[in-house]
C-alpha cells in the first residue's frame, strides 16, 4: 500500500486541489458553458500529439505487450513441462478458461476479493473523513497527531502483516487482552474468522489513505466559503453537510476507486498473514493466482484466471467511472 | 492493467521482458572450458555463476566461505566464481523460471531436494553422462542414499548431492528420565504413550507446529510410507488410502485425543516448537534438523537434550512395512548444472572441488549440514551428529515426479483447513474425508499431467 501508492496520492491530491477551485471559477466565469455544443478551441486543434510518442511507446511496452502476452499464455498449456520452450507450448484454446470457471475456486476468490475490499472501503471512508475533519482546524499538537495518523500508511505491508500475525496468533497479545475482559474469540489466522481478520487489518493499514485524500479535499475549500457559510449562520453540521462535503466528492470518489483496486490487488497482506496454502476463507484472487502459478506451475491456467478477473472487475469499474465522471474530459477542470 | 492480479502481472511482465531481451547477449564465457595437458580444466579469464540459498543463520560465515572457495577455485582453474544468493524458495523459483525461459543465467543452481523433481521436469538442467559423473569425482564419491532424489532412475540423474539435512527428533533427557522412560520411542504408538507420561501441567510430551508451512506433510508422508503406502504408485496417487487417513488421525490425535501437545501449537510454526522445547517445557521436539543445535545449545536445555531418529513404525503397526525405514524425507541440497551453460566443464570442476572430502568436512564444521561425500560422512566423530548421520542413512526419497509440488501442497492443505477443528478439540471425520478426497483429486489431476508431460 505505502510505496507504490504514494504517487497516486500525490496525483489524487493534485487533482483534488486543482479541481475544486476551478469548479467554482468556471461556474462563475463561464455561465452557459455546459449548455450548448462547445466549439473546439484553438488549443485543441493544434495539440502537439506527437509529444505523446515516447510515453505511448513505453505504455505499449510496459502495458499492452504484457497484456497481450498474458492473453496468449492463457490459451497455452503452459506448465513446468512446457515452460522451457514456452512459445511452442501446446495451444489448447479455451480449456484453461473453462477449467478456471468450472473447476477452480476462481469465482469464490473473486467474490472474496470484492466483498473484502468493499467492506474495508465502507469502514475506512467515514474513518478517514472523520480524521481529516478532526485535524482540519489548527490546535496545539496537530502536527504530531497528523504524523501519528500516517504511521500505518508509511509502514510497508510486509511489516504490518508480520506485526499483526504475531499479535493475533493463538495465545498472543490480542487473545490475552480480550481474555482479561472475558471475550474469547477463537482463531484469528485459521478458519472462517480469517476473512474478518483480513478486513480488520486492511482497515487498519489503509484508512490513512482516505484520510490523506479527504484532507487534500478539505484544504481546497476556500476561506471565503467558510466565511460565507458562517455569515449565513450555518452551524457545524449543516456547514459540514452542505458546504464542505460537496468539495470532498471528487477526492473521495477517486480514493474509493484506488482503494478498491489496491485491496483487490493486495497480495502481501494475506500472504504474510495466513501463508500458503491459505485457509479457504481468505483464498483471495492474488493468492489463488500465485498458488496456481508458483506452487502448481500452471502458468496458462493462472493467466486465464487473471484475465477473467480482469474482465470481471473492469465492468463495474467502467460503470463506476462513468457514474462519477472521473474520466470525463468534458468536466471543467478535467483538462487543461 | 492495475486490476490484474499482482502475481499474474509479474509473471507476464517477466515473460515480456524476456521475449524482448532473450535474443540479446550471449553471456560471458564463449566456448566450453578447454582441458589442458594435466587433465585440469583451464578457465582462465572466465567467470562461473553460482546461485545458492542464503544462510540466514550464518551470513558472515557464508561470505567468508564463498571468498575462500572462490580463491581455491581460481588457483585450480584460473576462473572466477561469482555467487548469487536467493532468500526464499519463491525467490529461487523466480530465478529458475526466468533463466529457463531466457536460456541464460547462473551456471550452477543449489536446489532443495524436494524441488529437484520439479526442476528436472523442466528439462533445463544437465542429465549427467558417465563422463560428467567422472568430472565431478565419480558417483561412488557420494553417500549412495543421498543420490535417491537426483533423478527418476539410476541412469537419469541431474542432481548432484551437496549436503544432507535429514530430519530427526530431539528429546529432553531429564524429562524422559523423570517419567521413567529409558529409551526414546521407535514407533509412533510408543511415542504417544511416552508423551502422555510426560504431559503434566504446562509441560507437554511433544512440541510440534501445526501451522508450519512444511512440517505437517512430512509427518503424513512418513507414517503412510511406513505403513506400506508410498503415496505415488506409477501414475496413481494413493492419498485416499486408509493409511493416509490413519496418519492424519494420529497426527491430529496428539492434540485432540492424547492431549500431549500444547493447544496453542495450532498456531505454531516449527520455530515456535523449537522455542517451547528450548524452554524445557516439552519432552520431544519433532521434525527438526541439526541446524537447531545453535539455538538449543544457548537455551535452558543445553546439555540435556539429544537427537534421535524419528519413529519408523507406522501407527497401529508392530514393524515397518516399507522397503526403507523412512525415518526422514531425503532432505538436503542438490546441485544442478544449467543445460544452457556454455562452461559445463568448469561447472563440473567446481562441483568436484566443493564435494571433495576436505571441503565437505569444512562446510559441515561451519554450517552444520551433513556431508554428501561418503568418506567425509563416515569420518564424522561428534557423538551428537551420530543419530543425525543415522537418519541420513535411513532417509527415503519422496516420489520423483513433477507433480510432487502439487501433492505436497494438497497434503499440507488438509492440515491447514483442519486447524479450526483442531483448535476446537475435534476433527470431524467426514470433513477430514472430504479434505483428503479433494487433495486426492487435485493431486491425481497433476499426476495425469505429469505422465503426459
Amino acid at each position: 500500500m505505502s510505496t507504490d501508492a504514494s504517487h497516486e496520492v500525490r496525483l489524487a491530491a493534485d487533482t483534488a486541489a486543482s479541481r475544486a477551485p476551478r469548479n467554482t471559477d468556471d461556474a462563475g466565469q463561464q455561465p452557459g458553458h455546459k449548455g450548448g455544443p462547445r466549439r473546439k478551441g484553438l488549443s485543441e486543434r493544434n495539440r502537439p500529439l506527437w509529444m505523446l510518442i515516447p510515453g505511448g511507446a513505453l505504455m505499449i511496452i510496459i502495458i499492452v505487450v504484457p497484456l497481450l502476452l498474458g492473453i496468449y499464455m492463457s490459451v497455452l498449456n503452459l506448465d513446468q513441462y512446457t515452460l522451457r520452450k514456452w512459445i511452442s507450448a501446446p495451444l489448447i484454446g479455451a480449456e484453461n478458461f473453462v477449467e478456471a470457471v468450472t473447476d477452480s475456486p476462481l469465482l469464490h476468490a473473486v467474490w472474496l476479493s470484492v466483498s473484502y475490499s468493499l467492506l474495508a472501503m465502507v469502514v475506512t471512508l467515514p474513518l478517514g473523513v472523520a480524521a481529516a475533519v478532526a485535524t482540519q482546524n489548527a490546535f496545539k499538537g496537530r502536527a504530531v497527531i497528523r504524523s501519528i495518523f500516517l504511521i500505518p500508511y508509511v509502514l510497508p505491508s510486509f511489516v504490518v502483516a508480520t506485526v499483526w500475525r504475531t499479535m493475533l496468533q493463538p495465545g498472543g497479545i490480542v487473545d490475552e487482552a480480550l481474555a482479561t475482559v472475558g471475550i474469547h474469540v477463537g482463531l484469528w489466522l485459521n478458519g472462517p474468522q480469517t476473512f474478518w481478520t483480513l478486513v480488520l487489518v486492511q482497515i487498519w493499514a489503509s484508512w490513512p489513505f482516505i484520510y490523506l485524500l479527504a484532507l487534500s479535499g478539505l484544504q481546497s475549500v476556500d476561506h471565503e466559503v467558510h466565511e460565507a457559510s458562517a455569515l449565513d449562520g450555518a452551524l457545524w453540521w449543516n456547514k459540514l453537510r452542505y458546504v464542505v462535503f460537496p468539495y470532498l466528492k471528487g477526492p473521495l470518489s477517486l480514493a474509493f476507486l484506488i482503494g478498491m483496486l489496491h485491496h483487490i490487488n493486495n497480495f502481501t497482506l494475506p500472504f504474510v498473514l495466513f501463508g500458503v496454502p491459505a485457509p479457504s476463507d481468505v483464498e483471495v484472487l492474488p493468492i489463488l493466482t500465485y498458488v496456481t502459478s508458483f506452487q502448481s506451475f500452471r502458468f496458462g491456467l493462472s493467466a486465464a484466471m487473471a484475465f477473467i478477473s480482469l474482465v470481471l472487475i473492469a465492468i463495474p469499474l467502467f460503470v463506476y467511472l462513468r457514474a462519477v465522471k472521473l474520466d470525463d474530459a468534458d468536466t471543467p477542470g478535467g483538462k487543461k | 492493467m492495475r486490476f490484474k492480479s499482482t502475481t499474474g502481472l509479474a509473471a507476464v511482465v517477466t515473460a515480456a521482458a524476456l521475449a524482448l531481451t532473450g535474443c540479446g547477449s550471449g553471456g560471458s564465457g564463449s566456448s566450453g572450458g578447454s582441458t589442458n595437458a594435466n587433465g585440469k580444466v583451464d578457465g582462465t579469464g572466465k567467470t562461473l555463476n553460482v546461485l545458492v540459498g542464503v544462510q540466514t543463520q550464518y551470513p558472515e560465515q557464508q561470505k567468508q566461505w564463498q571468498s575462500d572457495i572462490a580463491a581455491k577455485f581460481k588457483a585450480q582453474t584460473g576462473a572466477d566464481v561469482k555467487f548469487e544468493t536467493f532468500a526464499s524458495a519463491n525467490d529461487e523459483l523466480t530465478r529458475i523460471q526466468t533463466s529457463v525461459v531466457s536460456g541464460q543465467g547462473p551456471d550452477i543452481y543449489g536446489l532443495g531436494t524436494t524441488f529437484t523433481p520439479t526442476a528436472y521436469a523442466t528439462k533445463a538442467f544437465v542429465t549427467l553422462s558417465d563422463d560428467d559423473w567422472k568430472a565431478v569425482g565419480g558417483k561412488d564419491r557420494f553417500n549412495q542414499a543421498a543420490l535417491g532424489i537426483s533423478g527418476p532412475d539410476k541412469d537419469h540423474m541431474a542432481g548432484i548431492p551437496f549436503v544432507s539435512r535429514p530430519f530427526v527428533m530431539a528429546y529432553n533427557k531429564d524429562l524422559l528420565a523423570a517419567a521413567g522412560i529409558d529409551k526414546p520411542a521407535t514407533s509412533w504408538d510408543e511415542l504417544a504413550a511416552q508423551a502422555k507420561k510426560m504431559t503434566k501441567g504446562d509441560t507437554y510430551g511433544i512440541a510440534t507446529g501445526y501451522k508450519d508451512n512444511y512440517d505437517p506433510w512430512k509427518f503424513i508422508w512418513a507414517m503412510s510410507v511406513q505403513a506400506g503406502n508410498p503415496l505415488v504408485d506409477g501414475n496413481k496417487l494413493k492419498m485416499d488410502d486408509p493409511t493416509v487417513k490413519k496418519a492424519y488421525e494420529t497426527y491430529f490425535g496428539w492434540l485432540t485425543n492424547d492431549k500431549v501437545v500444547d493447544p496453542a501449537s495450532v498456531g505454531w510454526s516449527n520455530s515456535n516448537a523449537v522455542a517451547a522445547f528450548a524452554s524445557g517445557k516439552a519432552g520431544y521436539l519433532m521434525m527438526t534438523t541439526s541446524s537447531s543445535i545453535p539455538t538449543l545449545d544457548k537455551s535452558a536445555v543445553a546439555g540435556k537434550y539429544q537427537y534421535t531418529v524419528m519413529p519408523t513404525i507406522a501407527p497401529g503397526e508392530t514393524q515397518s512395512k516399507s522397503d526403507a525405514p523412512a525415518a526422514s524425507i531425503l532432505s538436503g541440497d542438490n546441485l544442478v548444472v544449467a543445460d544452457y551453460s556454455k562452461q559445463k566443464d568448469l561447472a563440473f570442476a567446481y562441483i568436484n572441488l566443493i564435494t571433495s572430502k576436505d571441503e565437505q568436512l569444512n562446510y559441515q564444521k561451519i554450517f552444520g549440514d551433513l556431508p554428501a561425500n561418503a568418506e567425509a560422512l563416515a569420518s564424522l566423530t561428534d557423538p551428537k551428529l551420530k543419530p543425525v548421520a543415522d537418519a541420513a542413512a535411513k532417509s527415503k526419497a519422496t516420489p520423483f515426479t513433477g507433480a510432487w509440488g502439487d501433492i505436497q501442497l494438497g497434503l499440507l492443505n488438509v492440515t491447514v483447513q483442519s486447524i479450526p477443528d483442531l483448535a476446537a478439540g475435534k476433527v470431524d471425520e467426514s470433513a477430514l474425508d472430504q479434505r483428503i478426497k479433494d487433495a486426492q483429486n487435485k493431486g491425481q489431476a497433476s499426476l495425469d499431467r505429469a505422465s503426459k508431460g
